[in-house]
């Protein structure tokens, strides 16, 4: 499971531009599903079961990542850009970049800190201040390697951190993605969608689509979630901690979950011996937004991977959370179908 | 020799001030093959260019070994690594950089960053006391390989740009180490006017001090620090730049030789070698400002390296200009014997 969810997180795709992301899915389950790609791009997988069942489970996690997308090119060479989801500029400046398919290397700079006043150095820099160099002294020149309208990336490697922890842009959502593929292969109980969406962290436009198509009666949503469980930060602040397994959040943003599903998510951690945990703020939001409320409504549920730092080029979460992710999930699209 | 390559070995090898070993020996390895003699002393990589000859003033090279870091402070009861200052870091692009802890082995980690829902949206920049590592290890696994006063580094590696750019972490001063080597491979069987010396010094991010013992052990009529300066961009005040690929920037100020800045622009200029000039109205903030007042004196004197982002991770230098500023130090040591 460490090389799958390694290999699609260091694959580049931001909403929007999710191509590499999907080709490298429908190699991987191909073989053992049917799939269609709908309009906006949406990978849509059907999964024959063992047995059928009156009611239509669909399983989705999202495609895209967070990224940039170039806006401008300055006559000294150097691109204007800004961000495609939310990205805090402070994990943005100084940092290796990837620009467009061709992967053209970049650096987001920063004038240096000597050359600074005081209150420039206290203060977080803005999209419209920072700029990529890739090396290009004119117009011409950055013209000849990139197009305007280019989707830039994090140049960050996938690593393994201690305590069983990696590290990787990427892994919202492709830790949802690498979970789905695992079920597809390893075969379902019951007949299932699978979807893998685009545009999630433009707004969720993708989910929008493909559960207006799938018209599912319930959905599990897979996905990674904000942990704030570092330095300084204690009590309900920390919104959810890595190690303690699974997150099932009974509300976010974007959603009230179905309390049944959100019951039995914890009844089933309890009887296989796995943590489970729930959010202690109403933070974050995911693609349950859209597809809870999808035609005439959807019981929902979402499972998420608690991850530090995420949306930035140094997303960490646990692999235990992540195995106990997959187990509770397998017998969650179990026990729907037996509701 | 292949100069992108050293560059590129120079930068990626690790040597936080005052942890400098690592880098300094990957140098030392390098410079033996200019300098058989060379060797590591309190610190510092010492090599004597050559056979030095009785009547010749005596030259020093310098570049600084040493790269800005972190140093671990504390180790708190949830296992985050606490952090100080090893030179000036932009506190700005911390969170979520990729480090590594120089423990009994090396292990990575991730600068904490503060999720949106909590952070105060002030804009606000974490103070360094706030800033803390995530190994994924607990305290009692981080205090089998952990010590206080290990050293961290950024994790980064070199990437090439366009032309003849590289980007990487540890390029202020690492090309000028490998400036400096370069020179004395274009050298090679040419007399020169001086007994060269050449000296990889320690801790200059930290206030120069590994050139201050250096220099008084060296005593030299000569010193040329080979460091880096900035490099136009955008935001930058284009007055107090140089231009990336434009040549080295030969210093001129009231704390350095004017014979000796005039000496670089006469090597540059008989050999149609591209230069720029860097003016300064007082001390340089290099290790020529320790030469010029070690024991009795010295003649000292900048040549620096054009970089971008100084003391970021994602420094960015031109090729040419190293190999421009190698090239000019040859001319002038070797010219002024012939």
């Amino acid at each position: 499971m460490k090389e799958l969810l390694k290999e699609l997180c260091l694959i580049n795709g931001t909403s929007g531009d999710e191509t590499l992301v999907r080709n490298a899915i429908i190699e991987k389950i191909k073989d053992y599903c049917e799939y269609r790609v709908d309009n906006l791009g949406n990978l849509i997988a059907f999964c024959i079961g063992k047995k059928s069942s009156e009611k239509k489970l669909m399983i989705a996690a999202h495609m895209d990542e967070v990224g940039f997308i170039v806006m401008y090119i300055r006559n000294d060479g150097t691109l204007c850009f800004n961000e495609v989801g939310g990205v805090d500029t402070s994990v943005v400046i100084g940092r290796q970049v990837t620009v467009g398919n061709n992967g053209i290397c970049g650096v987001v700079g920063s004038t240096a800190i000597h050359n600074l006043s005081k209150e420039q150095r206290e203060s977080a820099p803005k999209y419209a201040d920072m700029y990529i160099d890739i090396g290009a002294d004119s117009k011409e020149e950055a013209e000849k390697m990139v197009s305007l309208g280019d989707s830039v990336y994090f140049d960050s490697e996938f690593a393994e951190l201690g305590g069983n922890c990696v590290k990787s842009k990427a892994i919202d959502d492709r830790a949802g993605c690498a979970l789905m593929i695992q079920l597809i292969r390893e075969g379902v109980d019951y007949d299932t969608y699978f979807v893998f969406n685009v545009q999630e962290e433009v707004g969720l436009r993708g989910s929008t689509v493909s559960s207006f198509a799938v018209a599912p009666d319930f959905a599990i949503v897979l996905e990674a979630t904000t942990a704030s469980d570092i330095d300084g930060v204690g009590g309900a602040k920390k919104v959810c901690s890595l190690g303690n397994g699974p997150v099932v959040s009974f509300m976010d943003r974007s959603t009230i979950y179905d309390k049944e599903l959100y019951r039995m998510a914890f009844d089933i951690a309890a009887e296989f011996g796995i943590p489970c945990q729930t959010k202690t703020m109403i933070a974050g939001g995911n693609d349950s937004g859209a597809i809870h409320k999808s035609r005439g409504g959807v019981r929902t549920i979402a499972v998420s991977a608690p991850c530090r730092y995420i949306h930035s080029p140094s997303c960490v979460i646990n692999m235990e959370d992540f195995e106990n992710m997959l187990i509770l999930t397998r017998e969650l699209a179990k026990r729907i179908h037996e509701l | 020799m292949n100069l992108k390559e050293t560059i590129i070995k120079l930068s990626e090898a690790v040597g936080a001030s005052g942890a400098e070993t690592p880098a300094a020996e990957t140098a030392l390895d390098m410079l033996k093959k200019y300098c058989p003699d060379a060797e590591i002393i309190n610190g510092n990589v010492i090599g004597r260019y050559s056979t030095h000859r009785d009547g010749l003033p005596s030259l020093v090279l310098d570049a600084h070994i040493d790269q800005i870091g972190m140093v671990v402070t504390y180790i708190t009861d949830s296992g985050f690594v606490k952090v100080g200052n090893l030179g000036g870091l932009d506190r700005r692009l911390l969170p979520a950089q990729q480090v590594v802890i120089h423990g009994k082995k090396d292990i990575k980690g991730v600068i904490c960053s503060v999720p949106p829902h909590l952070s105060r949206d002030d804009g606000k920049v974490p103070e360094i006391d706030d800033i803390a590592i995530d190994t994924g290890y607990s305290k009692a696994e981080l205090e089998k390989i952990v010590s206080l006063g290990d050293s961290i580094t950024f994790d980064v590696k070199c990437r090439c740009l366009a032309g003849n750019r590289i980007t990487g972490g540890a390029l202020d001063d690492r090309c000028g180490v490998a400036a400096i080597l370069y020179a004395l491979e274009l050298l090679e069987n040419r007399e020169t006017a001086y007994n060269v010396t050449v000296i990889f010094s320690t801790q200059e991010e930290l206030g120069e001090r590994g050139a201050k013992i250096g220099g008084f052990a060296l005593a030299p009529d000569v010193a040329i620090a080979v460091d880096v300066s900035f490099a136009y961009a955008e935001g930058e005040d284009e007055k107090k730049c140089g231009y990336l690929g434009k040549g080295a920037m030969i210093g001129i100020s009231p704390c350095l030789s004017r014979e000796i800045s005039q000496g670089l622009i006469n090597a540059a200029e008989s050999a149609n070698l591209p230069y720029q000039h860097e003016v300064m109205n007082g001390l340089t903030s290099t290790n020529a400002d320790q030469y010029a007042v070690a024991r009795e004196g010295a003649k000292a004197c900048t040549l620096s390296i054009p970089l971008r982002n100084m003391h970021t991770p994602v420094e960015v230098i031109d090729i040419d200009d190293v190999r421009n500023t190698a090239e000019i130090l040859a001319e002038f040591m070797g010219r002024a014997a012939e």
